[in-house]
């Protein structure tokens, strides 16, 4: 009661808190309307009354003021908003928290004691926890009164979700990211890296390589003055763009007419990649759409654009998401569902003999989970007597099978032709197609009688905590954003990240996204040099490479790009457009012949690296370069066109926006003499010895092998 | 590289130079096509001075052996119709398409071809074609006993498709370095008088040409590209245009960059000399539209441009995709059928027509055959399947193999249907490989599962 009584003041927000704070209210369900007077206390009921605050004050509100005590927090409705930041200053007065040397993950406890320390003025503690429960979740809370009835409340959820409720956040319940996003900030010590930025603008911009898929100068700059994981931290928090499925649909593209074609999918994919503010989700969107794949060129439905934009669309969502829940969008996707051909799958039948389709059953483990053979923690093979074990036979593939019976699109409402909301639904189960049997696969039975949606949630539950599955699917996203070849010790560092963010929470894709960037084996700079590290840029970042670092847009905003897939007059690679589900190319691909080879080095890139697709590049990118190809989009050279008349100037701003300063000063030598060929009395000459500079360091060697 | 081909030595001594080969070029790494120059010079024993092409028509996803050759005998048709009646194919429209081979097959068993491959009847009556029963990825003869015993070694991951596509190409699953016809142009690049045109790919790349020393030619069903930079000026200016064309083929220590630059280096040498060698050239035969005969059609204009190319004996590759049929089979697998059957026929004409017929083989293969049963409305990944061999040299009208039993779980297959081959890759490439004129010692290293079988040689190549 004392704590209730003494409520007085209502603070603003404190200076310190970073973050941006949610003042705007959220309509968001059937709760009663957000309010602000009395303080809705009740919201924080557990049910069963468990918690002694509720006890001492919402208990005592609620009968005045008609809270609803049962109701309890909503969790589901909650906004969201960016984890808080805290100062340096802040930081270090929080680690006088006494902790335990080398810790690997954050308590709830350990993380509430440590805001009451860094953002005294709206929690000031020390304050005890409450444990609750509301709606089965479970969480843990401290209760801040802060005057004149003013209060804040500071809340961790059993899986790890940080909460606040009050004058932080207009009273409107918010969460504040999870756990493991602070872990760094409280443990410093244990993340030597999180302050560690760019020496130069060398450093930045290789970074920018590995992090985006392409960066102009001022965002080489920009980082020069910031943090690595502060960089990565504040492209977490960008919000997404319009959607493709929603740009889709406001370009028109849902007009009849467009139903059976792929009209505007290639041009808002390019839109996003070329466009986005967030660079990092749409470079890792791009990793995950060349691991998970379902590709335009298999999804032949009834409003096929709109499915690969839904897909394209969750992918992006869930990219600094949770793999675990990945696995499940992606599982019961429209696209997915008719791509690998489970959407129409019918259990087996003794009458015709036909048995379920085992397409999905078989490529969700070979190449969205496990793979074939068992992995050690670090992605090398596991060996017996020499040599590798598979990981599953046909009868588990067989088994799996059973799973993914029953599925089908989800068309309820409409007679006759669906409308564009259906590929964007999840798919939904009938029930007389659906195998009620038992299902057994990787170890596991799932007995028979168990409904569909539970199966469901078994079968990705064993693939995803499978011990296969993060060395396998880290290594690849390794692969498309550092390097080919990363040590066994760089793997089995983000697979750990996998396996636990440093809050117990396995697959957090956010955590080993920022890992594997972080991880010293990708910012040693010494790696520049070796004759194996790094990876050859495939096609499409070479193409966005150039678009971003110039700032091309297209100001009818058509993005008319097109579908970039011809190896002969364009890039042999177009995003969402691989000729089958094993991508573009394989992880494990070895260039044959080659000292790669020899040396027994993957270069993936390489699979769609050809005669044809070589002298293609070239020419595709001379047109474009030179403004003589894809529509209105175009850059903005101002910059570079100021630099012409110096042609050193010009070949290092492009060698550094491009090439990460990777192309030797040698070569750089012979380039220059041959661009001063080039007169620049003219605009015209001006223009030219531009577009030469760029061809030419485009064309470069060392710029297309990203070290 | 005219000297070497004098040079005979015999076959021991090649594949000792090849083994030599790997190890110096593990000690030379700076230098990879200058060795790999050498490397064909020496191993090019088998020179030849007539001219012989091999044509692998790839059908990418595992064709569906069940609709391909369907069982006409009117038990087996009902035991077909049985296991996969809502995908099966009417008896009555197979009428046109039965095959009836020299040699009737035993136990009165009759097969017709897919509708849609009408235009190979011709050409199997004329005893230009054959079909190869139940062949598939093998590494030693395997009976089910043995393969429910799992008492012989099997190819490894079968049912996948990028494993088994690899085994059938390269005796090797996902990861080989080199297929069974790069290894056959290992032989014969040196013999060429340009090493490059040795083994063509029109539709990609695939291990399957792939040799330890010979490289695989990637082309567009168009012929090659030429860089538009390096052909004229590059923005007007000469100098950048010679800038450009050293910029991307210079070699350099570091890996990424220079297996780049090799293939850069092959692609602007290639064009020059093919481009000249293709204008020289007209083709009289019509061919279909398609993406599978577009593809012949390139192969058929470098094989009519085969002296300006200087090629005694070449190995090309092209490719149909789609045949991944899970669903919607009975929609799709017939219009890849007429795709087939069309492009082929046309290619074999135009082979005919150029007077090469009896100098060309064609053949299919696939990843793997499917189920015989359904799934409602496709079939699943299986095995053994149905190939089909064409060319004047084929000693034709005929069904090379045994015809497996039509049973789900019988003697033949593994369980639904699915093959058990009692034919191997490596019997077929061995039959190929000999009317190529690849020795029986060179066999062995060209195909290193071969000595498994006690037949090689399947005896349908005159």
């Amino acid at each position: 009661m004392s704590i209730c009584a003494s409520l007085s003041s209502r603070p603003g927000l404190d200076a310190e808190i970073q973050a941006e704070t949610p003042r705007a209210r959220v309509s968001t369900s059937t709760e009663s309307p957000p309010r602000t007077d009395p303080p809705p206390v009740g919201a924080w009921a557990a049910i069963g009354g468990t918690s002694a605050v509720l006890a001492a004050c919402g208990g005592a509100a609620a009968g005045s003021d008609g809270v609803n005590l049962a109701q309890g927090l909503k969790f589901q409705t909650a906004k969201l908003a960016p984890a808080l930041t805290f100062t340096p200053a802040r930081q270090r007065d929080a680690t006088k928290l006494q902790v335990s040397t080398a810790p690997t993950t954050l308590t709830a406890e350990v993380f509430m004691t440590f805001v009451e320390g860094a953002l005294s003025t709206q929690f000031p503690g020390p304050q005890t926890s409450v444990t609750a429960i509301t709606d089965g979740i479970h969480y843990v809370y401290r209760y801040y009164p802060l005057g004149n009835g003013a209060y804040n409340f500071l809340a961790v959820t059993s899986d790890n979700k940080v909460y606040a409720l009050g004058a932080l956040t207009g009273d409107v319940l918010t969460q504040y990211g999870v756990l493991s996003d602070y872990f760094c900030t409280v443990y410093p010590q244990s993340c030597p890296a999180t302050s560690v930025g760019p020496a130069n603008a060398t450093e930045a911009a290789r970074f920018l390589t590995q992090a985006t898929l392409g960066a102009n100068k001022s965002d080489i700059t920009a980082l020069q003055s910031s943090s690595y994981a502060g960089w990565i931290d504040a492209q977490f928090v960008i919000p997404q763009a319009q959607s493709h499925f929603d740009w889709l649909k406001a370009k028109g593209f849902s007009d009849p007419s467009f139903s059976n074609s792929y009209a505007g999918l290639d041009n808002s994919i390019w839109r996003k990649l070329i466009g986005g503010n967030d660079p990092l989700r749409q470079k890792v969107t791009l990793a995950l759409s060349e691991i998970l794949v379902a590709s335009a060129e298999g999804i032949a439905i009834r409003w096929r654009a709109f499915a690969v934009a839904n897909y394209l669309d969750l992918l992006e969502s869930n990219a600094f998401g949770n793999f675990r829940t990945l696995l499940e969008k992606v599982s019961l996707s429209p696209a997915m569902g008719v791509y690998l051909t489970y959407s129409g799958n019918v259990k087996a039948n003794a009458v015709t003999g036909s048995q379920p389709d085992e397409n999905y059953g078989r490529e969700l483990m070979q190449l969205f989970t496990v793979g074939l053979q068992l992995l050690n923690p670090d992605g090398s093979l596991q060996l017996k007597n020499g040599a590798p074990e598979e990981t599953y036979t046909q009868a588990d593939v067989s088994g799996m099978a059973r799973v993914w019976t029953g599925w089908a699109l989800d068309t309820s409402g409409y007679v006759g032709p669906y409308g564009i909301d259906t590929v964007a639904r999840p798919l939904v189960q009938v029930a007389s197609r659906y195998e009620t049997g038992s299902k057994t696969f990787l170890g596991v039975t799932i007995p028979a009688g168990t409904s569909a949606a539970q199966s469901l949630q078994i079968a990705l539950d064993t693939v995803f905590n499978h011990p296969n599955t993060g060395p396998f699917i880290c290594k690849q996203l390794i692969q498309r954003m550092v390097t080919s070849n990363p040590s066994s010790a760089y793997v089995s560092r983000i697979a750990a990240v996998f396996a636990n963010n440093a809050s117990g929470v396995r697959g957090d894709l956010k955590a080993v996204v920022k890992a594997l960037l972080l991880d010293t084996e990708a910012r040693n700079m010494a790696n520049v040099s070796s004759s194996s590290f790094g990876k050859l840029r495939e096609p499409i970042a070479r193409f966005v490479n150039w678009a971003r670092a110039y700032k091309a847009t297209s100001a009818s905003d058509a993005w008319s790009v097109g579908d970039l897939s011809d190896p002969a007059s364009r890039l042999g690679q177009s995003p969402m457009r691989s000729t089958s589900v094993f991508n573009f190319f394989r992880p494990g691909y070895v260039p044959p012949g080659s000292e790669l080879s020899r040396q027994s080095f993957q270069a993936p890139e390489f699979q769609i690296t050809s005669e044809s697709s070589i002298a293609g590049y070239m020419n595709f990118m001379q047109k474009v370069i030179s403004g003589a190809s894809l529509s209105d989009l175009k850059p903005d050279y101002s910059s570079v066109l100021a630099l012409t008349a110096d042609t050193t100037a010009l070949l290092n701003e492009l060698n550094l926006v491009f090439a990460s300063n990777q192309i030797p000063q040698s070569t750089l030598d012979t380039l220059k003499t041959a661009l001063d060929t080039i007169a620049v009395t003219t605009d015209s000459g001006k223009n030219n010895r531009m577009y030469a500079a760029i061809l030419l360091v485009m064309a470069a060697p060392a710029y297309i092998a990203q070290k | 590289m005219q000297h070497f081909k004098s040079i005979a030595p015999d076959s021991a001594s090649r594949r000792a130079f090849l083994k030599r080969g790997t190890a110096l070029s593990l000690a030379a790494s700076a230098t990879p096509w200058a060795l790999s120059l050498a490397a064909m010079g020496e191993a090019a024993a088998a020179t030849a001075d007539d001219y012989k092409a091999l044509v692998c028509v790839f059908l990418y996803g595992g064709n569906d052996y069940a609709n391909t050759l369907v069982p006409y005998d009117q038990m087996n048709y009902d035991l077909y119709k049985g296991f996969r009646s809502n995908i099966a194919l009417d008896r009555t429209s197979l009428a046109a398409t039965v095959l009836s081979p020299s040699v009737a097959l035993p136990n009165g068993r009759q097969y017709a071809l897919a509708p849609g491959l009408a235009p190979l009847i011709p050409i199997f009556d004329a005893g230009r074609m054959s079909v190869i029963l139940n062949v598939g990825t093998l590494v030693q003869p395997t009976t089910k006993a043995q393969y429910t015993g799992q008492s012989v070694p099997l190819p490894p991951k079968l049912f996948s498709h990028n494993d088994q596509q690899s085994f059938w190409q390269a005796s090797s699953s996902e990861g080989a370095s080199s297929g069974w016809g790069g290894r056959m142009g290992d032989l014969y690049a040196a013999g060429n008088g340009n090493a490059t045109f040795t083994c063509v790919n029109v539709s990609g790349n695939a291990v399957y040409l792939t040799g330890n020393s010979a490289v695989q030619y990637q082309v567009t069903p168009a012929g090659s590209v030429p860089v538009s930079g390096i052909k004229s000026s590059l923005f007007g200016s000469a100098a950048c245009s010679t800038a450009l064309k050293n910029l991307v083929i210079a070699p350099s220590t570091q890996l990424f960059e220079s297996e780049y630059a090799r293939v850069a280096k092959r692609s602007i040498d290639a064009n020059d000399i093919l481009t000249a060698a293709l204008a020289t050239t007209s083709l009289a035969t019509s061919f279909p539209d398609n993406e599978l005969a577009t593809q012949l059609t390139l192969v058929a204009r470098m094989i009519s441009a085969r002296q300006a190319l200087g090629a005694k004996r070449q190995v090309f590759m092209v490719s149909l995709g789609g045949f991944d049929t899970h669903s919607a089979l009975t929609a799709t697998h017939p219009v890849l059928m007429s795709k087939l059957g069309s492009s082929l026929a046309a290619f074999h004409q135009a082979m005919i027509d150029l007077g090469v017929s009896d100098s060309v083989t064609t053949f299919t293969g696939t990843d793997f055959g499917r189920t015989l049963l359904s799934n409602n409305d496709g079939s699943d990944h299986g095995w053994g399947s149905m190939q089909f061999v064409l060319g004047g040299a084929v000693k034709g009208q005929s069904f090379v193999g045994t015809p497996p039993a039509v049973a789900n779980n019988g003697v033949d297959d593994v369980g639904q249907g699915r093959l058990l081959p009692t034919t191997s890759v490596d019997q077929l490439g061995s039959t190929l490989a000999n009317w190529f004129g690849v020795s029986a010692t060179d066999q062995a290293m060209v195909l290193p599962n071969l000595d498994h079988y006690s037949i090689k040689n399947l005896g349908f190549m005159a």
